[in-house]
């Protein structure tokens, strides 16, 4: 039990195989003489799904940390800066009707909250925009930073959109040529245990037995090693998040430099809800709803119309539909094997949830990486725990965006509000923020994975009612509050003489390229 | 508001161009860009840093006259207290443009003049063309200086892009206090960094050496030291 941990074996060649690989391998080439050796199986047949084509701020700290130069990235993967969501008709359903989940926190976030000097206010103005100055520039399309920014730094806080298919090949370049990453490619046959029970290779049709001491489970949602191997029990969300069906398409854009989006779109329909996502070259546009409460010729009808073609016009672009089964396993790490990915769980894309739970487990794996096999219990007991934890929050976070409705228009949204669909979590967070707006302590971890600023964003955006303190507000409270807008204000004036368009951008980018200081 | 027009030894023989030093001239700016090839003599009078063109990003070089816009402080009047003047001061009001010569797109380099330019008028200074037509032995030494610049230019950004591959370039933290108590921090500027560049191994250094980089690089460093003096000429303003 007190061998060694000296080889890792991925199995699985998609964005969640090869962020984990590149995590990894960058992170024992800096800290070990002897680096653990990381090794990439691949099916040549297995086409990878290709979600998550929107993310979180933390990937700019995952691609840095990997070493990868994000001049690079943007113009191999047709990247797009995002500075956050617009939720289109998700609260009362009119045309008009919108609000922005935007990355940068509100104005002194870390020490005040100005959500009940807005509440007090006239509401004359947005949350978001009273808080913060993101909303603004996603709604002028401005880009987050200028060509003078170093790379992976921001004027306003950003993620990307990206194109997955590229981004995995990407990585797979840069892990197996910068990282040694070793990567074969085979289809794995079977799985030989030790008399322990733990796996000590895998079986594979042209490349022989790969042996390793550590096994990553990044198969997608076959889940290859946790779930057909070991049996490990899928968890069904179903009850919760009703979301099951994906019809996903890629729209051209009308002309190669028309204005690129600089925030995903998410505009909620009869029966779920359409993402459109701006990247260099298309827009990634889909549809996802849930089955029980309404069928495939509805969902591309809607889709249609949303993209205002007719449906023949829709049908060659070449609708692609994925079934989605929310939920997640019992568990993540079991024995030397350890699930990333959609083999961990897939809820539905709202919030781009997928991809950082991909980068936090890397992280977890990595920083906590076990030395022996007798540590790796210990190791393993509290990544599921913590992982556990997170999977709750998330679900919590992904149902407050649907239990906020006032859409009454179809029974999706109706059920969507019945009492029995929300977790007993939730319920105890909007009972206490029917009294005080969401704050840091309200959660119990230090690395959250949506912080209580998110929480803020969709409860006002969504036109949430949190009452008044009873002993009210202080003159020096309402002195400071003021001084953080006129803070917020000066910074989106500088913001919007120092930016421009997304496009413009991103062509500069392409062409110049972005320095590393 | 810059008129830029070829140079045509019919339509401007008789403009004259005044060279004296002077505010009037927009020679009040605390920033000149400059070639690697003038290093060696504008190190011994300015700091000269690396700085980010906002248009583009890219890095080019310039020589640091003064801490404020507009602020030279080697400029007191018409005089320009220092032995070497940058040759961008010194091509002042010329410029080098392109006319198309073939459908091909090939390009023939040609002079041009800001006749706006408070320098450009036909009452004092230097003469550009003699009366038969030929550059004045003027104009000859501005031809020099520009064809410099031009081939200056795309060596200095080929310089400073293996610098920034290499990591060689970073930000100085640049604060400084006046004699009246005030102090100030700059930001946007930049140099190199003198630890890696003494960690380099062999085959680096050789390779930097044999373009002149290596040199070029601890002139640029050096230069950095040159910001005491610029605090002392700004003291003795406000003295």
């Amino acid at each position: 039990m007190s061998q060694p941990v000296k080889s890792v074996v991925i199995l699985g060649g998609g964005t969640a195989g090869w962020i984990t690989a590149g995590t990894l391998a960058a992170r024992f080439k800096r800290d070990q003489a002897e680096p653990v050796s990381v090794t990439l199986i691949e099916s040549p047949n297995v086409p990878t799904i290709g979600v998550g084509e929107g993310t979180w701020p933390t990937m700019r700290n995952t691609l840095k940390r990997m070493g990868v130069r994000e001049t690079d990235f943007i113009r191999e993967c047709n990247v797009g800066f995002k500075q956050g969501a617009k939720f289109a008709r998700w609260s009362t359903g009119a045309k008009e009707d919108f609000y922005y989940h935007p990355l940068v926190l509100p104005e002194g976030f870390n020490s005040h909250n100005l959500a009940p000097h807005w509440l007090a206010g006239d509401r004359s103005v947005s949350f978001s925009n009273t808080v913060c100055p993101q909303e603004a520039l996603c709604q002028r399309n401005l880009a987050p930073k200028t060509i003078d920014t170093p790379e992976y730094a921001a004027i306003a806080n950003y993620a990307y959109h990206l194109d997955a298919g590229k981004f995995s090949r990407f990585l797979q370049e840069h892990c197996t040529e910068n990282l040694g990453v070793r990567h074969i490619l085979a289809d794995v046959s079977g799985v030989r245990e030790s008399e322990t029970g733990d796996i000590a290779a895998l079986q594979t049709d042209t490349a022989g037995e790969v042996s390793g001491d550590l096994f990553i489970d990044c198969s997608g949602f076959r889940s290859k090693l946790l779930g057909e191997h070991f049996g490990i029990p899928f968890h069904s969300c179903k009850s919760v998040l009703f979301i099951d069906t994906a019809l996903a398409v890629q729209v051209p854009y009308e002309h190669e430099n028309s204005p690129m989006a600089t925030h995903t779109i998410s505009t909620a329909q009869s029966a779920g809800w359409i993402w459109d996502i701006g990247l260099q070259n298309r827009r990634g546009v889909g549809h996802v709803y849930s089955s029980a409460h309404s069928d495939e010729s509805s969902a591309y009808r809607e889709l249609a119309s949303y993209l205002n073609m007719s449906e023949p016009q829709l049908d060659e672009l070449g609708v692609r539909k994925i079934p989605i089964v929310p939920g997640h396993r019992e568990k993540f790490w079991h024995r030397n094997c350890v699930a990333v990915g959609l083999s961990a769980g897939f809820l539905e894309p709202l919030e781009s949830s997928a991809l950082v739970l991909v980068e936090i487990s890397a992280n977890m794996i990595a920083e906590q990486f076990p030395a022996s096999r007798a540590a790796m219990d210990v190791v393993a007991r509290r990544f599921n725990e913590s992982f556990l934890y997170r999977w709750d929050r998330i679900i919590d976070f992904l149902k407050l965006h649907y239990v906020l409705t006032k859409r009454k228009d179809s029974e999706f949204w109706l059920d969507n509000c019945d009492p029995v669909s929300v977790p007993d979590s939730l319920k105890e967070l909007l009972t206490l923020w029917r009294y005080q707006p969401p704050w840091h302590d309200d959660f119990d971890r230090a690395v959250e994975v949506f912080p209580a600023a998110s929480y803020q964003y969709v409860l006002y955006g969504m036109g949430y009612e949190t009452k008044p303190r009873p002993g009210g507000i202080s003159a020096p409270n309402l002195e400071m509050a003021a001084q953080l807008f006129e803070q917020k204000n000066r910074g989106l004036e500088k913001m919007l003489r120092l930016l421009q368009p997304h496009r413009d951008l991103i062509n500069k980018i392409r062409k110049f390229g972005l320095q590393k200081i | 508001m810059a008129k830029a027009v070829a140079l045509n030894n019919e339509r401007h023989r008789n403009l004259r161009v005044i060279t004296k030093r002077g505010a009037e001239y927009g020679e009040n700016t605390n920033l000149v860009p400059v070639i690697a090839d003038e290093l060696r003599n504008l190190v011994l009078e300015y700091p000269v840093c690396i700085t980010k063109n906002p248009n583009n990003g890219q890095f080019s070089l310039c020589a640091l006259l003064g801490f404020e816009p507009d602020e030279n402080l080697f400029l007191y009047g018409d005089e320009w207290k220092a032995e070497y003047l940058p040759l961008h001061i010194r091509r002042q009001p010329f410029m080098v443009g392109h006319k198309k010569t073939s459908a091909e797109g090939d390009t023939e380099a040609l002079i041009i003049i800001d006749t706006d330019s408070e320098r450009v008028q036909e009452k004092e200074g230097e003469r550009l063309f003699n009366d038969d037509g030929s550059k004045s032995s003027y104009l000859e030494e501005v031809t020099v200086i520009l064809s410099q610049l031009i081939s200056g230019m795309t060596s200095t950004s080929a310089f400073l892009k293996y610098l920034a591959e290499e990591d060689l370039i970073e930000p100085v933290q640049l604060s400084v206090r006046f004699s009246n108590g005030e102090q100030k921090r700059y930001e946007g500027l930049y140099t190199v960094n003198d630890e890696k560049l003494q960690k380099l191994d062999a085959a680096r250094l050789v390779s930097m050496h044999q373009r002149g980089y290596l040199q070029a690089a601890y002139w640029l460093s050096a230069s950095m030291g040159q910001v005491r003096k610029l605090i002392a000429l700004k003291n003795d303003l406000i003295k």
